[in-house]
């Protein structure tokens, strides 16, 4: 194992992790103090947490609260490595999501003299660093610290070896898994063939889903005590587990059992060392791995009319709109949108079913506006945000076709109002399935007017976002995945986008007030016919908007084709 | 119509920054000819051929292509254009098939036509049995020949090549080269640029050669030969004669060392 190389390599991916995260630089060199400024700030921060702890532990005079409080932490003691563990996990895998098709880093390795001994090292602690080790190195400096107070300094300092060791351990999993799951996705398109197109749609949606129900279950229900308990307590039901014997060694440790505490740290140290083979040889056999190509067709080439065009789409109208749906529905990059408004429907419905309890009708009204409006109209926003710029390099097609500025908007604008309007009448479908089954029905004028104002507020925004997507557009495509927007343009877009929708909303809010709180008001204060009048004038505002955004985004989409190259 | 050139510019400049990419450029391109467009990287060729086809607005002078100016009415000279850019992207999630129909529909073409010129390009350039596989997954050759078939499908009057035949295998050079023969004969004007001297040696009937954003030389091979005073020279002599680069033997030298 060459050492160099190692480090070589680390630094090579750190950039390109920086890279990933959008971070721009010139020089090969950086500024040592900025690079390692966080982890400085972590450390200093654990320091300060650390003192803090000791101190209140010293302050304690009742000696059971001390003794509860000094067995309370050996119990964190222990439990800290598998919490590493899980969270080591959990930021690795976001690190590699972050990082789908950056396989372009790591092609000199084809090349060079480095073994993958070499490679996969590298690879393993440059996923370690960034928020895994800035958060392990808080801990540890923090645990530290407290324990010179606590009187545990051996229990400590065994504690951070372990940790760093569950961090590396999480990290040889997610690299093992990475090399897997491009080896499995390439079987998984093999075998589906044709349908290998919807297979991956409907697969990584269902991944993103799945990963993030998680994630907001963990996140709403689970609190740090509850987590530390009952990881203590598996811990120890499960020590079979080789990945919880980081934990055990210090398990035994604290309560003094030496035998027990080398049989589990040789264990543990095996483990390792298997599994970082196992991930070297995975690598060996599969890191070259070309996944298999996609076959949509065979060959059989047969025009169609479509229906865009009885639409009244020109031919190049309809070919940039189907374009762009096969675009969302194979580029890995552009998929997740699809995931937002699923996200949005599944989350608070399991906040609301959760316990079994009765919702307050409050609550039941906002999420009935919530649902009605939000999803659909994020869609508009994200979708005219990155449409244009999700032509990528690719775009030079479009600049030297014979596409005029009209057609463009045009087939961009369809295209985001047709996804808008589906998101809304899915959500309206659940809402009223939802409705049905927990919570009694809305009134159908409630129901029509939150549609209406849904469309009309999906209309708006989309041409809102398509204008600034046109004007921020950013056609690179540095690894691992294009730009489409520029950050100062992404935030115009959402201010913007803020205040046209309250504008649009503005003449409903004392409706949607009224309906929120109802159960607070004995009488109605809004006259009957108030929404009659609050909704064109709703309209009338969603009309003006889009009228001015629709001249913008005409100019911006002219100015692009004029300027093109340049 | 007719005795019109297909290319015109007129006093052409273009800077980026500090750098002059295209100074003062004066050119006339005839229809039906092959016109070769040489130079040393970074001679302007490329920005010539973006600045034709409208991708870069001259910051000076004016583009007439086919009989329209390029700054008033750009979709229609795109129209008349077949575009091959140098290592281009497409759009690489979708099949050969799906790009080459969606070309198709961009230049307004009929259905019928549009698959029969598709049949027969992809079995030309032995795309036959790749046409449904996703373009991410083919050789930087058979992209190239997508970009080409994209290029010509729709029979284009003007055909605006950069480094048209890289990556491409013998036969299908040698197919493309034919077919930018047998369309010049039929009136279609081919602006290429290219590197390999040799083929714009057989293939141009009047060569341009640029250097630092100047036109330094224009005519046919007799007329280069006669301007560089070296009779019974190949078109890479004189390119590198003109272009002042002939003594690369000192810099092998010190490599070498």
């Amino acid at each position: 194992m060459n050492w160099k190389n190692v480090l070589r390599l680390i630094s090579v991916d750190v950039k390109a992790s920086r890279m990933v995260r959008g971070v721009r630089f010139r020089r090969f060199r950086e500024n040592k103090i900025v690079t390692y400024a966080l982890y400085m700030g972590a450390c200093v921060l654990g320091l300060l947490v650390g003192w803090f702890v000791g101190n209140f532990f010293v302050g304690i005079a009742d000696l059971t609260l001390k003794q509860l409080v000094l067995n309370g932490a050996t119990n964190l003691f222990i439990t800290l490595p598998t919490i590493v563990l899980l969270y080591g996990l959990v930021f690795t895998q976001m690190s590699q999501f972050q990082r789908i098709g950056v396989k372009v880093s790591i092609e000199p390795i084809y090349w060079f003299p480095i073994t993958w001994q070499e490679h996969t090292l590298a690879s393993i602690i440059a996923n370690m660093l960034g928020a895994p080790l800035i958060i392990t190195t808080f801990v540890c400096s923090s645990i530290l610290v407290a324990s010179f107070f606590l009187g545990l300094v051996p229990l400590a300092v065994f504690t951070v070896f372990m940790l760093l060791t569950s961090l590396f351990l999480a990290s040889i999993t997610t690299e093992a898994f990475k090399v897997l799951q491009v080896r499995i996705s390439g079987a998984v398109t093999k075998v589906a063939g044709r349908a290998a197109v919807w297979v991956r749609l409907i697969g990584s949606i269902l991944f993103f889903v799945i990963f993030y129900i998680i994630y907001f279950s963990l996140y709403y229900s689970v609190s740090p005590l509850a987590l530390i308990e009952s990881v203590a307590g598996g811990q120890r039901m499960l020590w079979f587990i080789p990945y919880l014997w980081p934990g055990m060694t210090l398990s035994a440790f604290a309560t003094g059992f030496w035998l027990e505490t080398a049989l589990f740290l040789s264990a543990s140290a095996v483990f390792i060392c298997l599994l970082f083979l196992a991930a070297v040889s995975l690598n060996v056999k599969f890191g070259l791995y070309e996944a298999p190509s996609i076959k949509v067709s065979h060959g059989v080439y047969v025009p169609r009319a479509g229906l865009l065009g009885r639409l009244g789409f020109s031919p190049p109208e309809a070919a940039v709109i189907r374009k762009d749906l096969r675009a969302f529905t194979r580029r890995h990059e552009l998929m997740y949108i699809f995931t937002f408004p699923i996200i949005f429907i599944i989350i608070p419905l399991l906040s609301t079913m959760r316990g079994g309890t009765a919702i307050p009708s409050t609550f039941s009204s906002f999420l009935f506006i919530y649902l009605t409006l939000l999803p659909g109209t994020l869609m508009a926003v994200i979708l005219g945000s990155i449409i244009v710029g999700s032509e990528g390099e690719s775009v030079w097609f479009i600049y030297s076709a014979p596409i005029s500025a009209k057609s463009l908007v045009k087939a961009k604008y369809f295209f985001i109002v047709l996804f808008s309007l589906l998101v809304i009448l899915v959500c309206d479908f659940s809402l009223f399935v939802y409705c049905q089954l927990f919570n009694g029905a809305p009134s159908i004028r409630a129901v029509v007017i939150g549609f209406a104002e849904a469309v009309f507020l999906s209309f708006s925004l989309a041409m809102v976002s398509l204008a600034c997507g046109i004007k921020g557009a950013d056609f690179r495509e540095l690894p691992p995945r294009p730009r489409m927007i520029r950050p100062v343009w992404s935030l115009i877009n959402m201010t913007a986008c803020v205040i046209a929708g309250l504008a649009i909303i503005a003449p409903l809010v004392p409706y949607g007030v009224q309906r929120i709180f109802q159960s607070f008001f004995i009488t109605s204060f809004l006259p009957d016919y108030y929404p009659y009048v609050a909704l064109p004038i709703s309209v009338g505002i969603a009309v003006i908007i889009t009228h001015a955004a629709s001249k913008i985004a005409l100019n911006s989409a002219e100015e692009l084709l004029r300027k093109a190259e340049q | 119509m007719s005795h019109l050139p297909a290319v015109k510019l007129s006093g052409v400049s273009k800077r980026y920054g500090d750098v002059t990419a295209v100074d003062y450029l004066d050119l006339e391109v005839r229809r039906g000819e092959v016109f070769g467009l040489l130079g040393p990287n970074g001679s302007g060729k490329t920005t010539t051929l973006k600045m034709i086809l409208g991708l870069v607005k001259p910051d000076s002078g004016s583009v007439n292509v086919l009989g329209i100016n390029v700054e008033d009415d750009p979709v229609a000279v795109k129209r008349k254009i077949g575009y091959v850019p140098e290592a281009p992207r497409i759009y690489e999630f979708l099949t050969a098939l799906e790009f080459l129909d969606f070309t198709g529909d961009v230049y307004g073409m009929a259905p019928e036509e549009k698959k029969k010129r598709i049949e027969e390009f992809v079995r030309a350039l032995d795309l036959e049995g790749r046409e449904g596989d996703i373009i991410s997954s083919y050789s930087e050759g058979m992209k190239q020949k997508v970009v080409i078939i994209s290029a010509l499908m729709h029979k284009p009057e003007l055909l605006l090549l950069d480094e048209p035949l890289s990556g491409l295998d013998p036969k299908s050079a040698r197919i493309v080269k034919d077919l930018l023969r047998e369309l010049a004969s039929q009136g279609v004007t081919t602006i290429m640029s290219t590197h390999i001297l040799e083929i714009a040696q057989a293939m141009c009937d009047r060569i341009a050669i640029m250097y630092g954003g100047r036109l330094l030389a224009l005519g046919t091979m007799e007329e280069l030969r006669r301007k560089a005073k070296m009779p019974e020279s190949g078109l890479e002599d004189i390119f590198l004669k003109l272009t002042g680069t002939s003594d690369v033997k000192p810099i092998v030298e010190a490599l070498m060392k």
